[in-house]
C-alpha cells in the first residue's frame, strides 16, 4: 500500500519523470529508511523506559547523568544513547576457536527477523509498509527466523554456555510458538481473514467491539498469547537462554561491541513485533477506543503505539518482578498447559461462531 | 530426567561465573541439563590466613578475621575476642557485651539480607536483591557511624571496643529497627511466596538431618534441616541468654523438610528474631561503662589452647587457638561455617538440573573469603 | 530421613541397577526418585559403593534438645568417663593423659575409635566439630579432632601424635563426611597422611605447591611456574 501510494505521489509530483524505476526503488526504500528510523527512536526509547521503570519499581534513581545540560541533567534522557555508542566503539572480538562465518553472520540475521516483522505492522488505515493477505501469518513465520540466528550463535561461539543458551532457547522459542499460534488461530477464526488490516476492521466501532471482549473466550486466548510472547522474546520468567545466574550470558556469551548491540537492539524490536500483533489481534489495532472520536490517520498512530508501548510496560514489569522457571517447568506450562487450553478456546470459538452465526 | 543417556559434558562453572559467589569453580559432569557429580575446587582466594596469623600479635589477628568473611566481620571479630577472652580469663563490662550483641545482630541482618537478596538473583528475581541492599545500605551507614568503616571494622578488641558507640546511636538504630521491620514483610511477600519462585525452591537440594550433621553443617542451613540448634541459645556466649528469642527451624511449608526454600526462609525468620534482640539489648544497655576498662595492657595469653564457638550468619564459627605464652599466637585455625557448608554440595545438588545447583549454591549462603582464609 | 525412606531408596537403587529402571521412576516422591537417580549415576562411575541393605550408620538426633546445656557436667568430667570406658572397649589405645579436657589416642586403631565414638549409645559423638593439625615441634605433628554430640550436649577433644617421618593416621572421613575436607585440609598445610582417605588432595593450595606450609621449618620455594616468590620484608614483626 504504501510503496504505490509514494510511486504515484512521486509520479504526480515529476510528472516528465513518471514511471521511472528510479521512483520505484526510491519507493521501496523510503519506508524502510523511515522505519529504520523509527526502530532506532524506538531502541533508545524502549531502553530508556526499561532503564526508568525498573529503577522506579527497584526504588532508585536510574540514569540522570546523561542528556540535556549533562551532567547536570535530571532526566538522564541521553543514557540510552550513550550506552549505543559504547557499545559501538568497543572492541569486537571473535573468538580464535569460533566458526566465524556463522559467528558474524547470526546476529544480522536475528536483527533481520525482528526488522522485516514490522512491515506488516499497521499503524493507521493507511500507515503500513505492506499489507499482505497473509499479514499475521507472515509476522509468525518471519518470527521463527530468530531460532536459526539463536542456535548459530550458540554453536558458532564455541562456548559450551552458548551452546546451552542456544539449545534452551531453540527449545523454547519452537514449543511457544505452538500456543501463540494456536491463540490467534482463534482470532483469525473469529474475523475470518489473515491480513492485519482486515483483523482491525473488524473491531471498528469502539472498546467492546475489541476482540478481546467479542467472547468469554479471548481474554484467555489474549493471555496465553501474551505469556508466549514473552517466552519467544526471551523476557524473564522465561530468559533461561540468557539467564546471567547460570549461563552467564547464554548464547551472546562471546559476542561484544557493536554485535552484541544488536542482539540486544532485535530482543527490544521483537518485544515491540509481538506486542503490536498483541495489540492489531485483541486490542483493536489503530481503532480508537472511543469509536469514532479521535480516529483521525494521526491519532491512528498515536492509538496503536500507546496500546505497544502499555504491553511493552507490561512485560518490563513483569521483568523486573518475578523470578526465572527452569527449564522443565517452561515445557511443562507450555505442552501440558497452554497448548491443551488453547485447543479447547479453539473448540469453544468454533461453537460460539457456529452459535452465534 | 528421562532413559536416555548421551554423551556426558565436563562443564567448569566458575572460578568467574556470576552465580559462584566469588571465586569458586565448580567442576559438573552434565547430562544434558542433568547434574551427575560436582567437584568444588577452591583456594582462589586463599591468602594464608593460618600462616599470618604465626606470624602477628594476637591483636593484629583481629584486621584479618575481618577480611576472612568480609560480609559479616563484625561476627568473625566477635568469635575470635570470645576465644580470647576464654583462654586470658578476662571478663569484659556490661556495656561492652550489649554493645557486642547489638553489632553482631545488625551483621546478622545484614548478612542474612544480602543472602536472601542473592538467592532471588540466582533465581533470576533482580529487584527483590537491590531492596535488600538498600535497607543494608542503613546498617552499613550505622557502622560506619560507630567505627568509621563500612565493610572491615576492626570494632571488637580483646577485652573491649575499639570505640564507644557514638551520641546518638541507640536512637538511630532504633529508628532503623521501625523503618526496617515492615520491610522484611516486603521482601518476604515479594520472594518467599512467590509461585514461580515457590516451584524453583521447594522440594530442590533437600539436605536431611543426619547428611546435615555428618557433613557439620551449621547455623541457618541446619536448621533448615529441622535441628533445633543455636549456639546462642546452645552454648550461650556473651549475653545471650538474657535475651528472649525463637530458634527458627524449617518446616517443609512448601515441600520437604531442609529444602532450598526452607534454607532461605529460616534467615528471612531470622532476622526477626535479630530484630527482637536487637531492641532488647539495647534497652537494657547500662548507659556508663568504660569500653577499654578490661583491654589488656598486653596480650600474653597463657600456655594452653582453646576452642570457642560462636553463632556467625553462617553457622558455627570455631577457632582453636593454641598459646605458647609468647604474645604471637603457636598455632591458630578457623573452622569456618561455610567452607562446611559448600562441602555438602556434591551429596545434596547431584542428580539435579543445572539451574538447580545453582539455587541449591546459593541457598547454602557460602562466602569465598571464610572457604579459602 | 526417615529410615523407611533409606530403605525405599536403597531398595530402588539396587532394582535399578539391575535394570528394572521402570519401578524407579514410578516412584511417587519426587525427591527420592531424583536421589536414587543420582545415586545410581554415581555407583556407575564407581565414586559410591552399591548400598546392600538399607544401613543405618548414623543415629539421627533427638527432635530437638533446645535446653540441653552442660550445667554441672564439666568436659574433664566427661573426657575422664569416656576415657575409662575406652580402657575398657580398647585396651592400650590411649596415650598418656592430657590435661584440660582432652585425650590422647594412639594412631593405630583410631577409625575403630571413632566409628565407637559415633555409635556408642552413651556417647554418640555425631558431629566433628573441627580437625586441625599442628606442628608442636620435636619432630611431632598433632591431628586435633573436636568432637561434640548433637543428642547428649558433650564435647571431647581428641589428639593423636604422630612421628614427622611417619605421619600417617586413619582417615575418618566415612564416620564424620566432613572429615573428608578437613583432612584434606591439614594434608595440604601440615602433610599429615589420612591412609584410607579416598580423595586425599590439596585443596586450598594449587596441586604443585611444594611443601607443608604450616610445618614450623617450611621454606618457601624460590619460584612458583617462574614467578618469584615474596620473602617476609624486614620489619615485619
Amino acid at each position: 500500500m504504501t510503496v504505490d501510494f509514494i510511486f504515484e505521489g512521486l509520479n504526480q509530483l515529476f510528472p516528465s519523470f513518471a514511471g521511472n524505476d528510479i521512483f520505484l526503488i526510491l519507493a521501496m526504500l523510503l519506508p524502510f529508511a523511515g522505519l529504520f528510523g523509527f526502530i532506532t527512536i524506538y531502541g533508545f526509547g524502549v531502553i530508556y523506559s526499561e532503564l526508568k521503570v525498573s529503577s522506579f519499581i527497584q526504588d532508585k534513581i536510574g540514569p540522570m547523568g546523561q542528556g540535556p545540560g549533562l551532567h547536570a541533567g535530571k532526566w538522564g534522557l541521553l543514557q540510552p544513547v550513550a550506552d549505543g555508542l559504547k557499545l559501538f566503539f568497543k572492541e569486537d572480538i571473535i573468538p580464535a576457536s569460533a566458526d566465524k562465518p556463522l559467528f558474524i553472520l547470526a546476529p544480522f540475521l536475528i536483527f533481520i527477523g525482528a526488522f522485516i516483522s514490522i512491515i506488516a505492522v499497521p499503524f493507521g488505515e493507511k500507515i503500513i509498509v505492506a499489507d499482505m493477505n497473509i499479514g499475521i501469518f507472515y509476522v509468525l513465520g518471519i518470527g521463527s527466523l530468530a531460532v536459526i540466528a539463536v542456535i548459530l550463535a550458540g554453536w558458532s561461539s564455541n562456548n559450551k554456555w552458548a551452546l546451552y543458551g542456544g539449545m534452551r532457547s531453540a527449545a523454547q522459542i519452537i514449543s511457544y510458538e505452538i500456543p501463540a499460534g494456536i491463540s490467534l488461530v482463534v482470532v483469525i477464526m473469529l474475523t475470518s481473514s489473515l491480513s492485519m488490516q482486515e483483523i482491525i476492521s473488524y473491531q471498528a466501532g469502539g472498546l467492546f467491539n475489541w476482540v478481546i471482549f467479542d467472547n468469554p473466550f479471548m481474554p484467555i486466548a489474549f493471555v496465553i498469547y501474551f505469556i508466549s510472547a514473552l517466552a519467544e522474546t526471551n523476557r524473564t520468567p522465561f530468559d533461561l537462554p540468557e539467564s546471567e545466574s547460570e549461563l552467564v550470558a547464554g548464547f551472546v556469551t562471546e559476542y561484544s561491541g557493536a554485535r552484541y548491540a544488536l542482539f540486544f537492539l532485535s530482543e527490544y524490536a521483537n518485544m515491540f513485533v509481538v506486542s503490536a500483533v498483541a495489540a492489531t489481534a485483541f486490542l483493536g489495532g489503530w481503532q480508537s477506543p472511543f469509536s469514532d472520536f479521535l480516529n483521525t490517520p494521526i491519532w491512528s498512530m498515536f492509538w496503536m503505539i500507546s496500546k505497544t508501548f502499555f504491553l511493552i510496560f507490561v512485560m518490563i514489569w513483569i521483568r523486573w518482578t518475578v523470578p526465572r522457571l527452569r527449564v522443565d517447568q517452561l515445557m511443562h506450562v507450555c505442552w501440558k498447559v497452554f497448548i491443551p487450553i488453547g485447543l479447547f478456546n479453539i473448540f469453544g470459538v468454533a461453537i460460539w461462531t457456529v452459535l452465534r452465526g | 530426567m528421562g532413559l536416555v543417556h548421551g554423551e556426558e559434558m565436563v562443564l567448569n562453572i566458575g572460578p568467574q561465573h556470576p552465580a559462584t559467589h566469588g571465586v569458586l569453580r565448580l567442576q559438573v559432569r552434565t547430562d544434558g541439563e542433568v547434574v551427575s557429580q560436582i567437584t568444588p575446587y577452591m583456594g582462589y582466594l586463599h591468602r594464608c590466613f593460618e600462616k599470618h596469623c604465626e606470624n602477628v600479635t594476637y591483636e593484629q589477628v583481629i584486621p584479618y578475621t575481618d577480611r576472612c568473611d568480609y560480609l559479616s566481620s563484625m561476627s568473625m571479630n566477635f568469635g575470635y575476642v570470645v576465644a580470647m577472652e576464654r583462654l586470658m580469663d578476662i571478663k569484659v563490662n556490661e556495656r561492652v557485651e550489649h554493645i557486642r550483641v547489638v553489632m553482631a545482630e545488625l551483621q546478622r541482618i545484614a548478612s542474612h539480607l544480602l543472602c536472601t537478596g542473592v538467592f532471588g538473583l540466582d533465581l533470576g528475581a533482580f529487584t527483590p536483591f537491590l531492596w535488600a541492599l538498600r535497607d543494608r545500605e542503613r546498617i552499613l551507614d550505622l557502622f560506619e557511624f560507630t567505627c568509621g568503616a563500612r565493610l572491615l571494622y576492626n570494632y571488637m578488641w580483646v577485652g573491649g571496643l575499639s570505640h564507644d558507640i557514638p551520641v546518638g546511636f541507640v536512637e538511630s538504630t532504633f529508628e532503623f529497627l521501625d523503618y526496617f521491620e515492615p520491610k522484611i514483610d516486603e521482601l518476604e511477600n515479594i520472594l518467599a511466596h512467590n509461585k514461580i519462585l515457590v516451584e524453583r525452591s521447594a522440594d530442590i537440594g533437600v539436605m536431611p538431618k543426619d547428611i546435615a550433621i555428618s557433613y557439620g553443617v551449621t547455623g541457618p542451613n541446619l536448621r533448615a534441616s529441622g535441628v533445633k540448634w543455636d549456639l546462642r541459645k546452645n552454648d550461650s556466649y556473651s549475653i545471650y541468654d538474657r535475651f528472649e528469642f525463637d530458634i527458627p527451624i524449617g518446616e517443609g511449608k512448601k515441600g520437604t523438610v531442609g529444602d532450598c526454600w526452607d534454607r532461605f526462609y529460616v534467615r528471612i525468620l531470622e532476622m526477626r528474631e535479630s530484630v527482637k534482640i536487637i531492641r532488647q539489648a539495647l534497652a537494657s544497655m547500662p548507659k556508663d561503662g568504660d569500653v577499654h576498662q578490661s583491654l589488656p595492657k598486653k596480650i600474653r595469653p597463657p600456655k594452653g589452647s582453646v576452642y570457642a564457638r560462636t553463632e556467625t550468619p553462617r553457622g558455627d564459627l570455631g577457632y582453636y587457638i593454641e598459646s605458647d605464652g609468647s604474645p604471637i599466637p603457636y598455632r591458630l585455625k578457623m573452622r569456618s561455617p561455610a567452607f562446611t557448608a559448600l562441602s555438602v554440595m556434591d551429596e545434596i545438588a547431584a542428580g539435579w538440573l543445572l539451574s538447580d545447583v545453582l539455587a541449591i549454591l546459593g541457598s547454602l549462603d557460602i562466602v569465598l573469603g571464610e572457604i579459602d582464609r | 530421613m526417615s529410615q523407611e525412606k533409606e530403605k525405599l531408596i536403597a531398595e530402588l537403587v539396587n532394582k535399578g541397577l539391575d535394570g528394572d529402571m521402570d519401578s524407579v521412576n514410578a516412584c511417587e516422591d519426587r525427591v527420592t526418585r531424583s536421589k536414587v537417580k543420582a545415586m545410581i549415576m554415581k555407583i556407575k562411575k564407581g565414586s559410591l559403593d552399591r548400598p546392600q541393605m538399607p544401613v543405618s550408620l548414623s543415629d539421627t538426633p533427638n527432635e530437638s534438645d533446645d535446653t540441653g546445656k552442660t550445667d554441672d557436667k564439666t568436659t574433664e568430667d566427661i573426657s575422664q568417663k569416656i576415657k575409662n570406658m575406652l580402657l575398657d572397649n580398647f585396651p592400650d589405645e590411649t596415650d598418656e593423659t592430657g590435661q584440660d579436657g582432652h585425650m590422647y589416642v594412639r594412631p593405630d586403631k583410631w577409625l575403630d575409635i571413632a566409628t565407637w565414638l559415633k555409635s556408642e549409645s552413651s556417647l554418640l559423638f555425631d558431629s566433628l566439630q573441627c580437625q586441625m593439625g599442628i606442628d608442636v615441634g620435636e619432630d611431632i605433628l598433632e591431628s586435633r579432632y573436636n568432637l561434640h554430640s548433637m543428642v547428649h550436649d558433650h564435647y571431647l577433644e581428641v589428639r593423636i601424635r604422630v612421628a614427622r617421618s611417619n605421619a600417617k593416621i586413619p582417615s575418618v572421613e566415612q564416620v564424620w563426611r566432613i572429615a573428608d575436607w578437613f583432612e584434606r585440609e591439614t594434608y595440604d598445610m601440615l602433610g599429615i597422611e589420612y591412609v584410607g582417605h579416598r580423595d586425599l588432595r590439596r585443596i586450598l593450595l594449587p596441586d604443585d605447591w611444594e611443601g607443608w606450609p604450616l610445618r614450623k621449618d617450611y621454606k618457601e620455594q624460590e619460584t612458583y611456574h617462574g614467578i618469584v616468590v615474596p620473602k617476609m620484608k624486614e620489619g615485619w614483626d
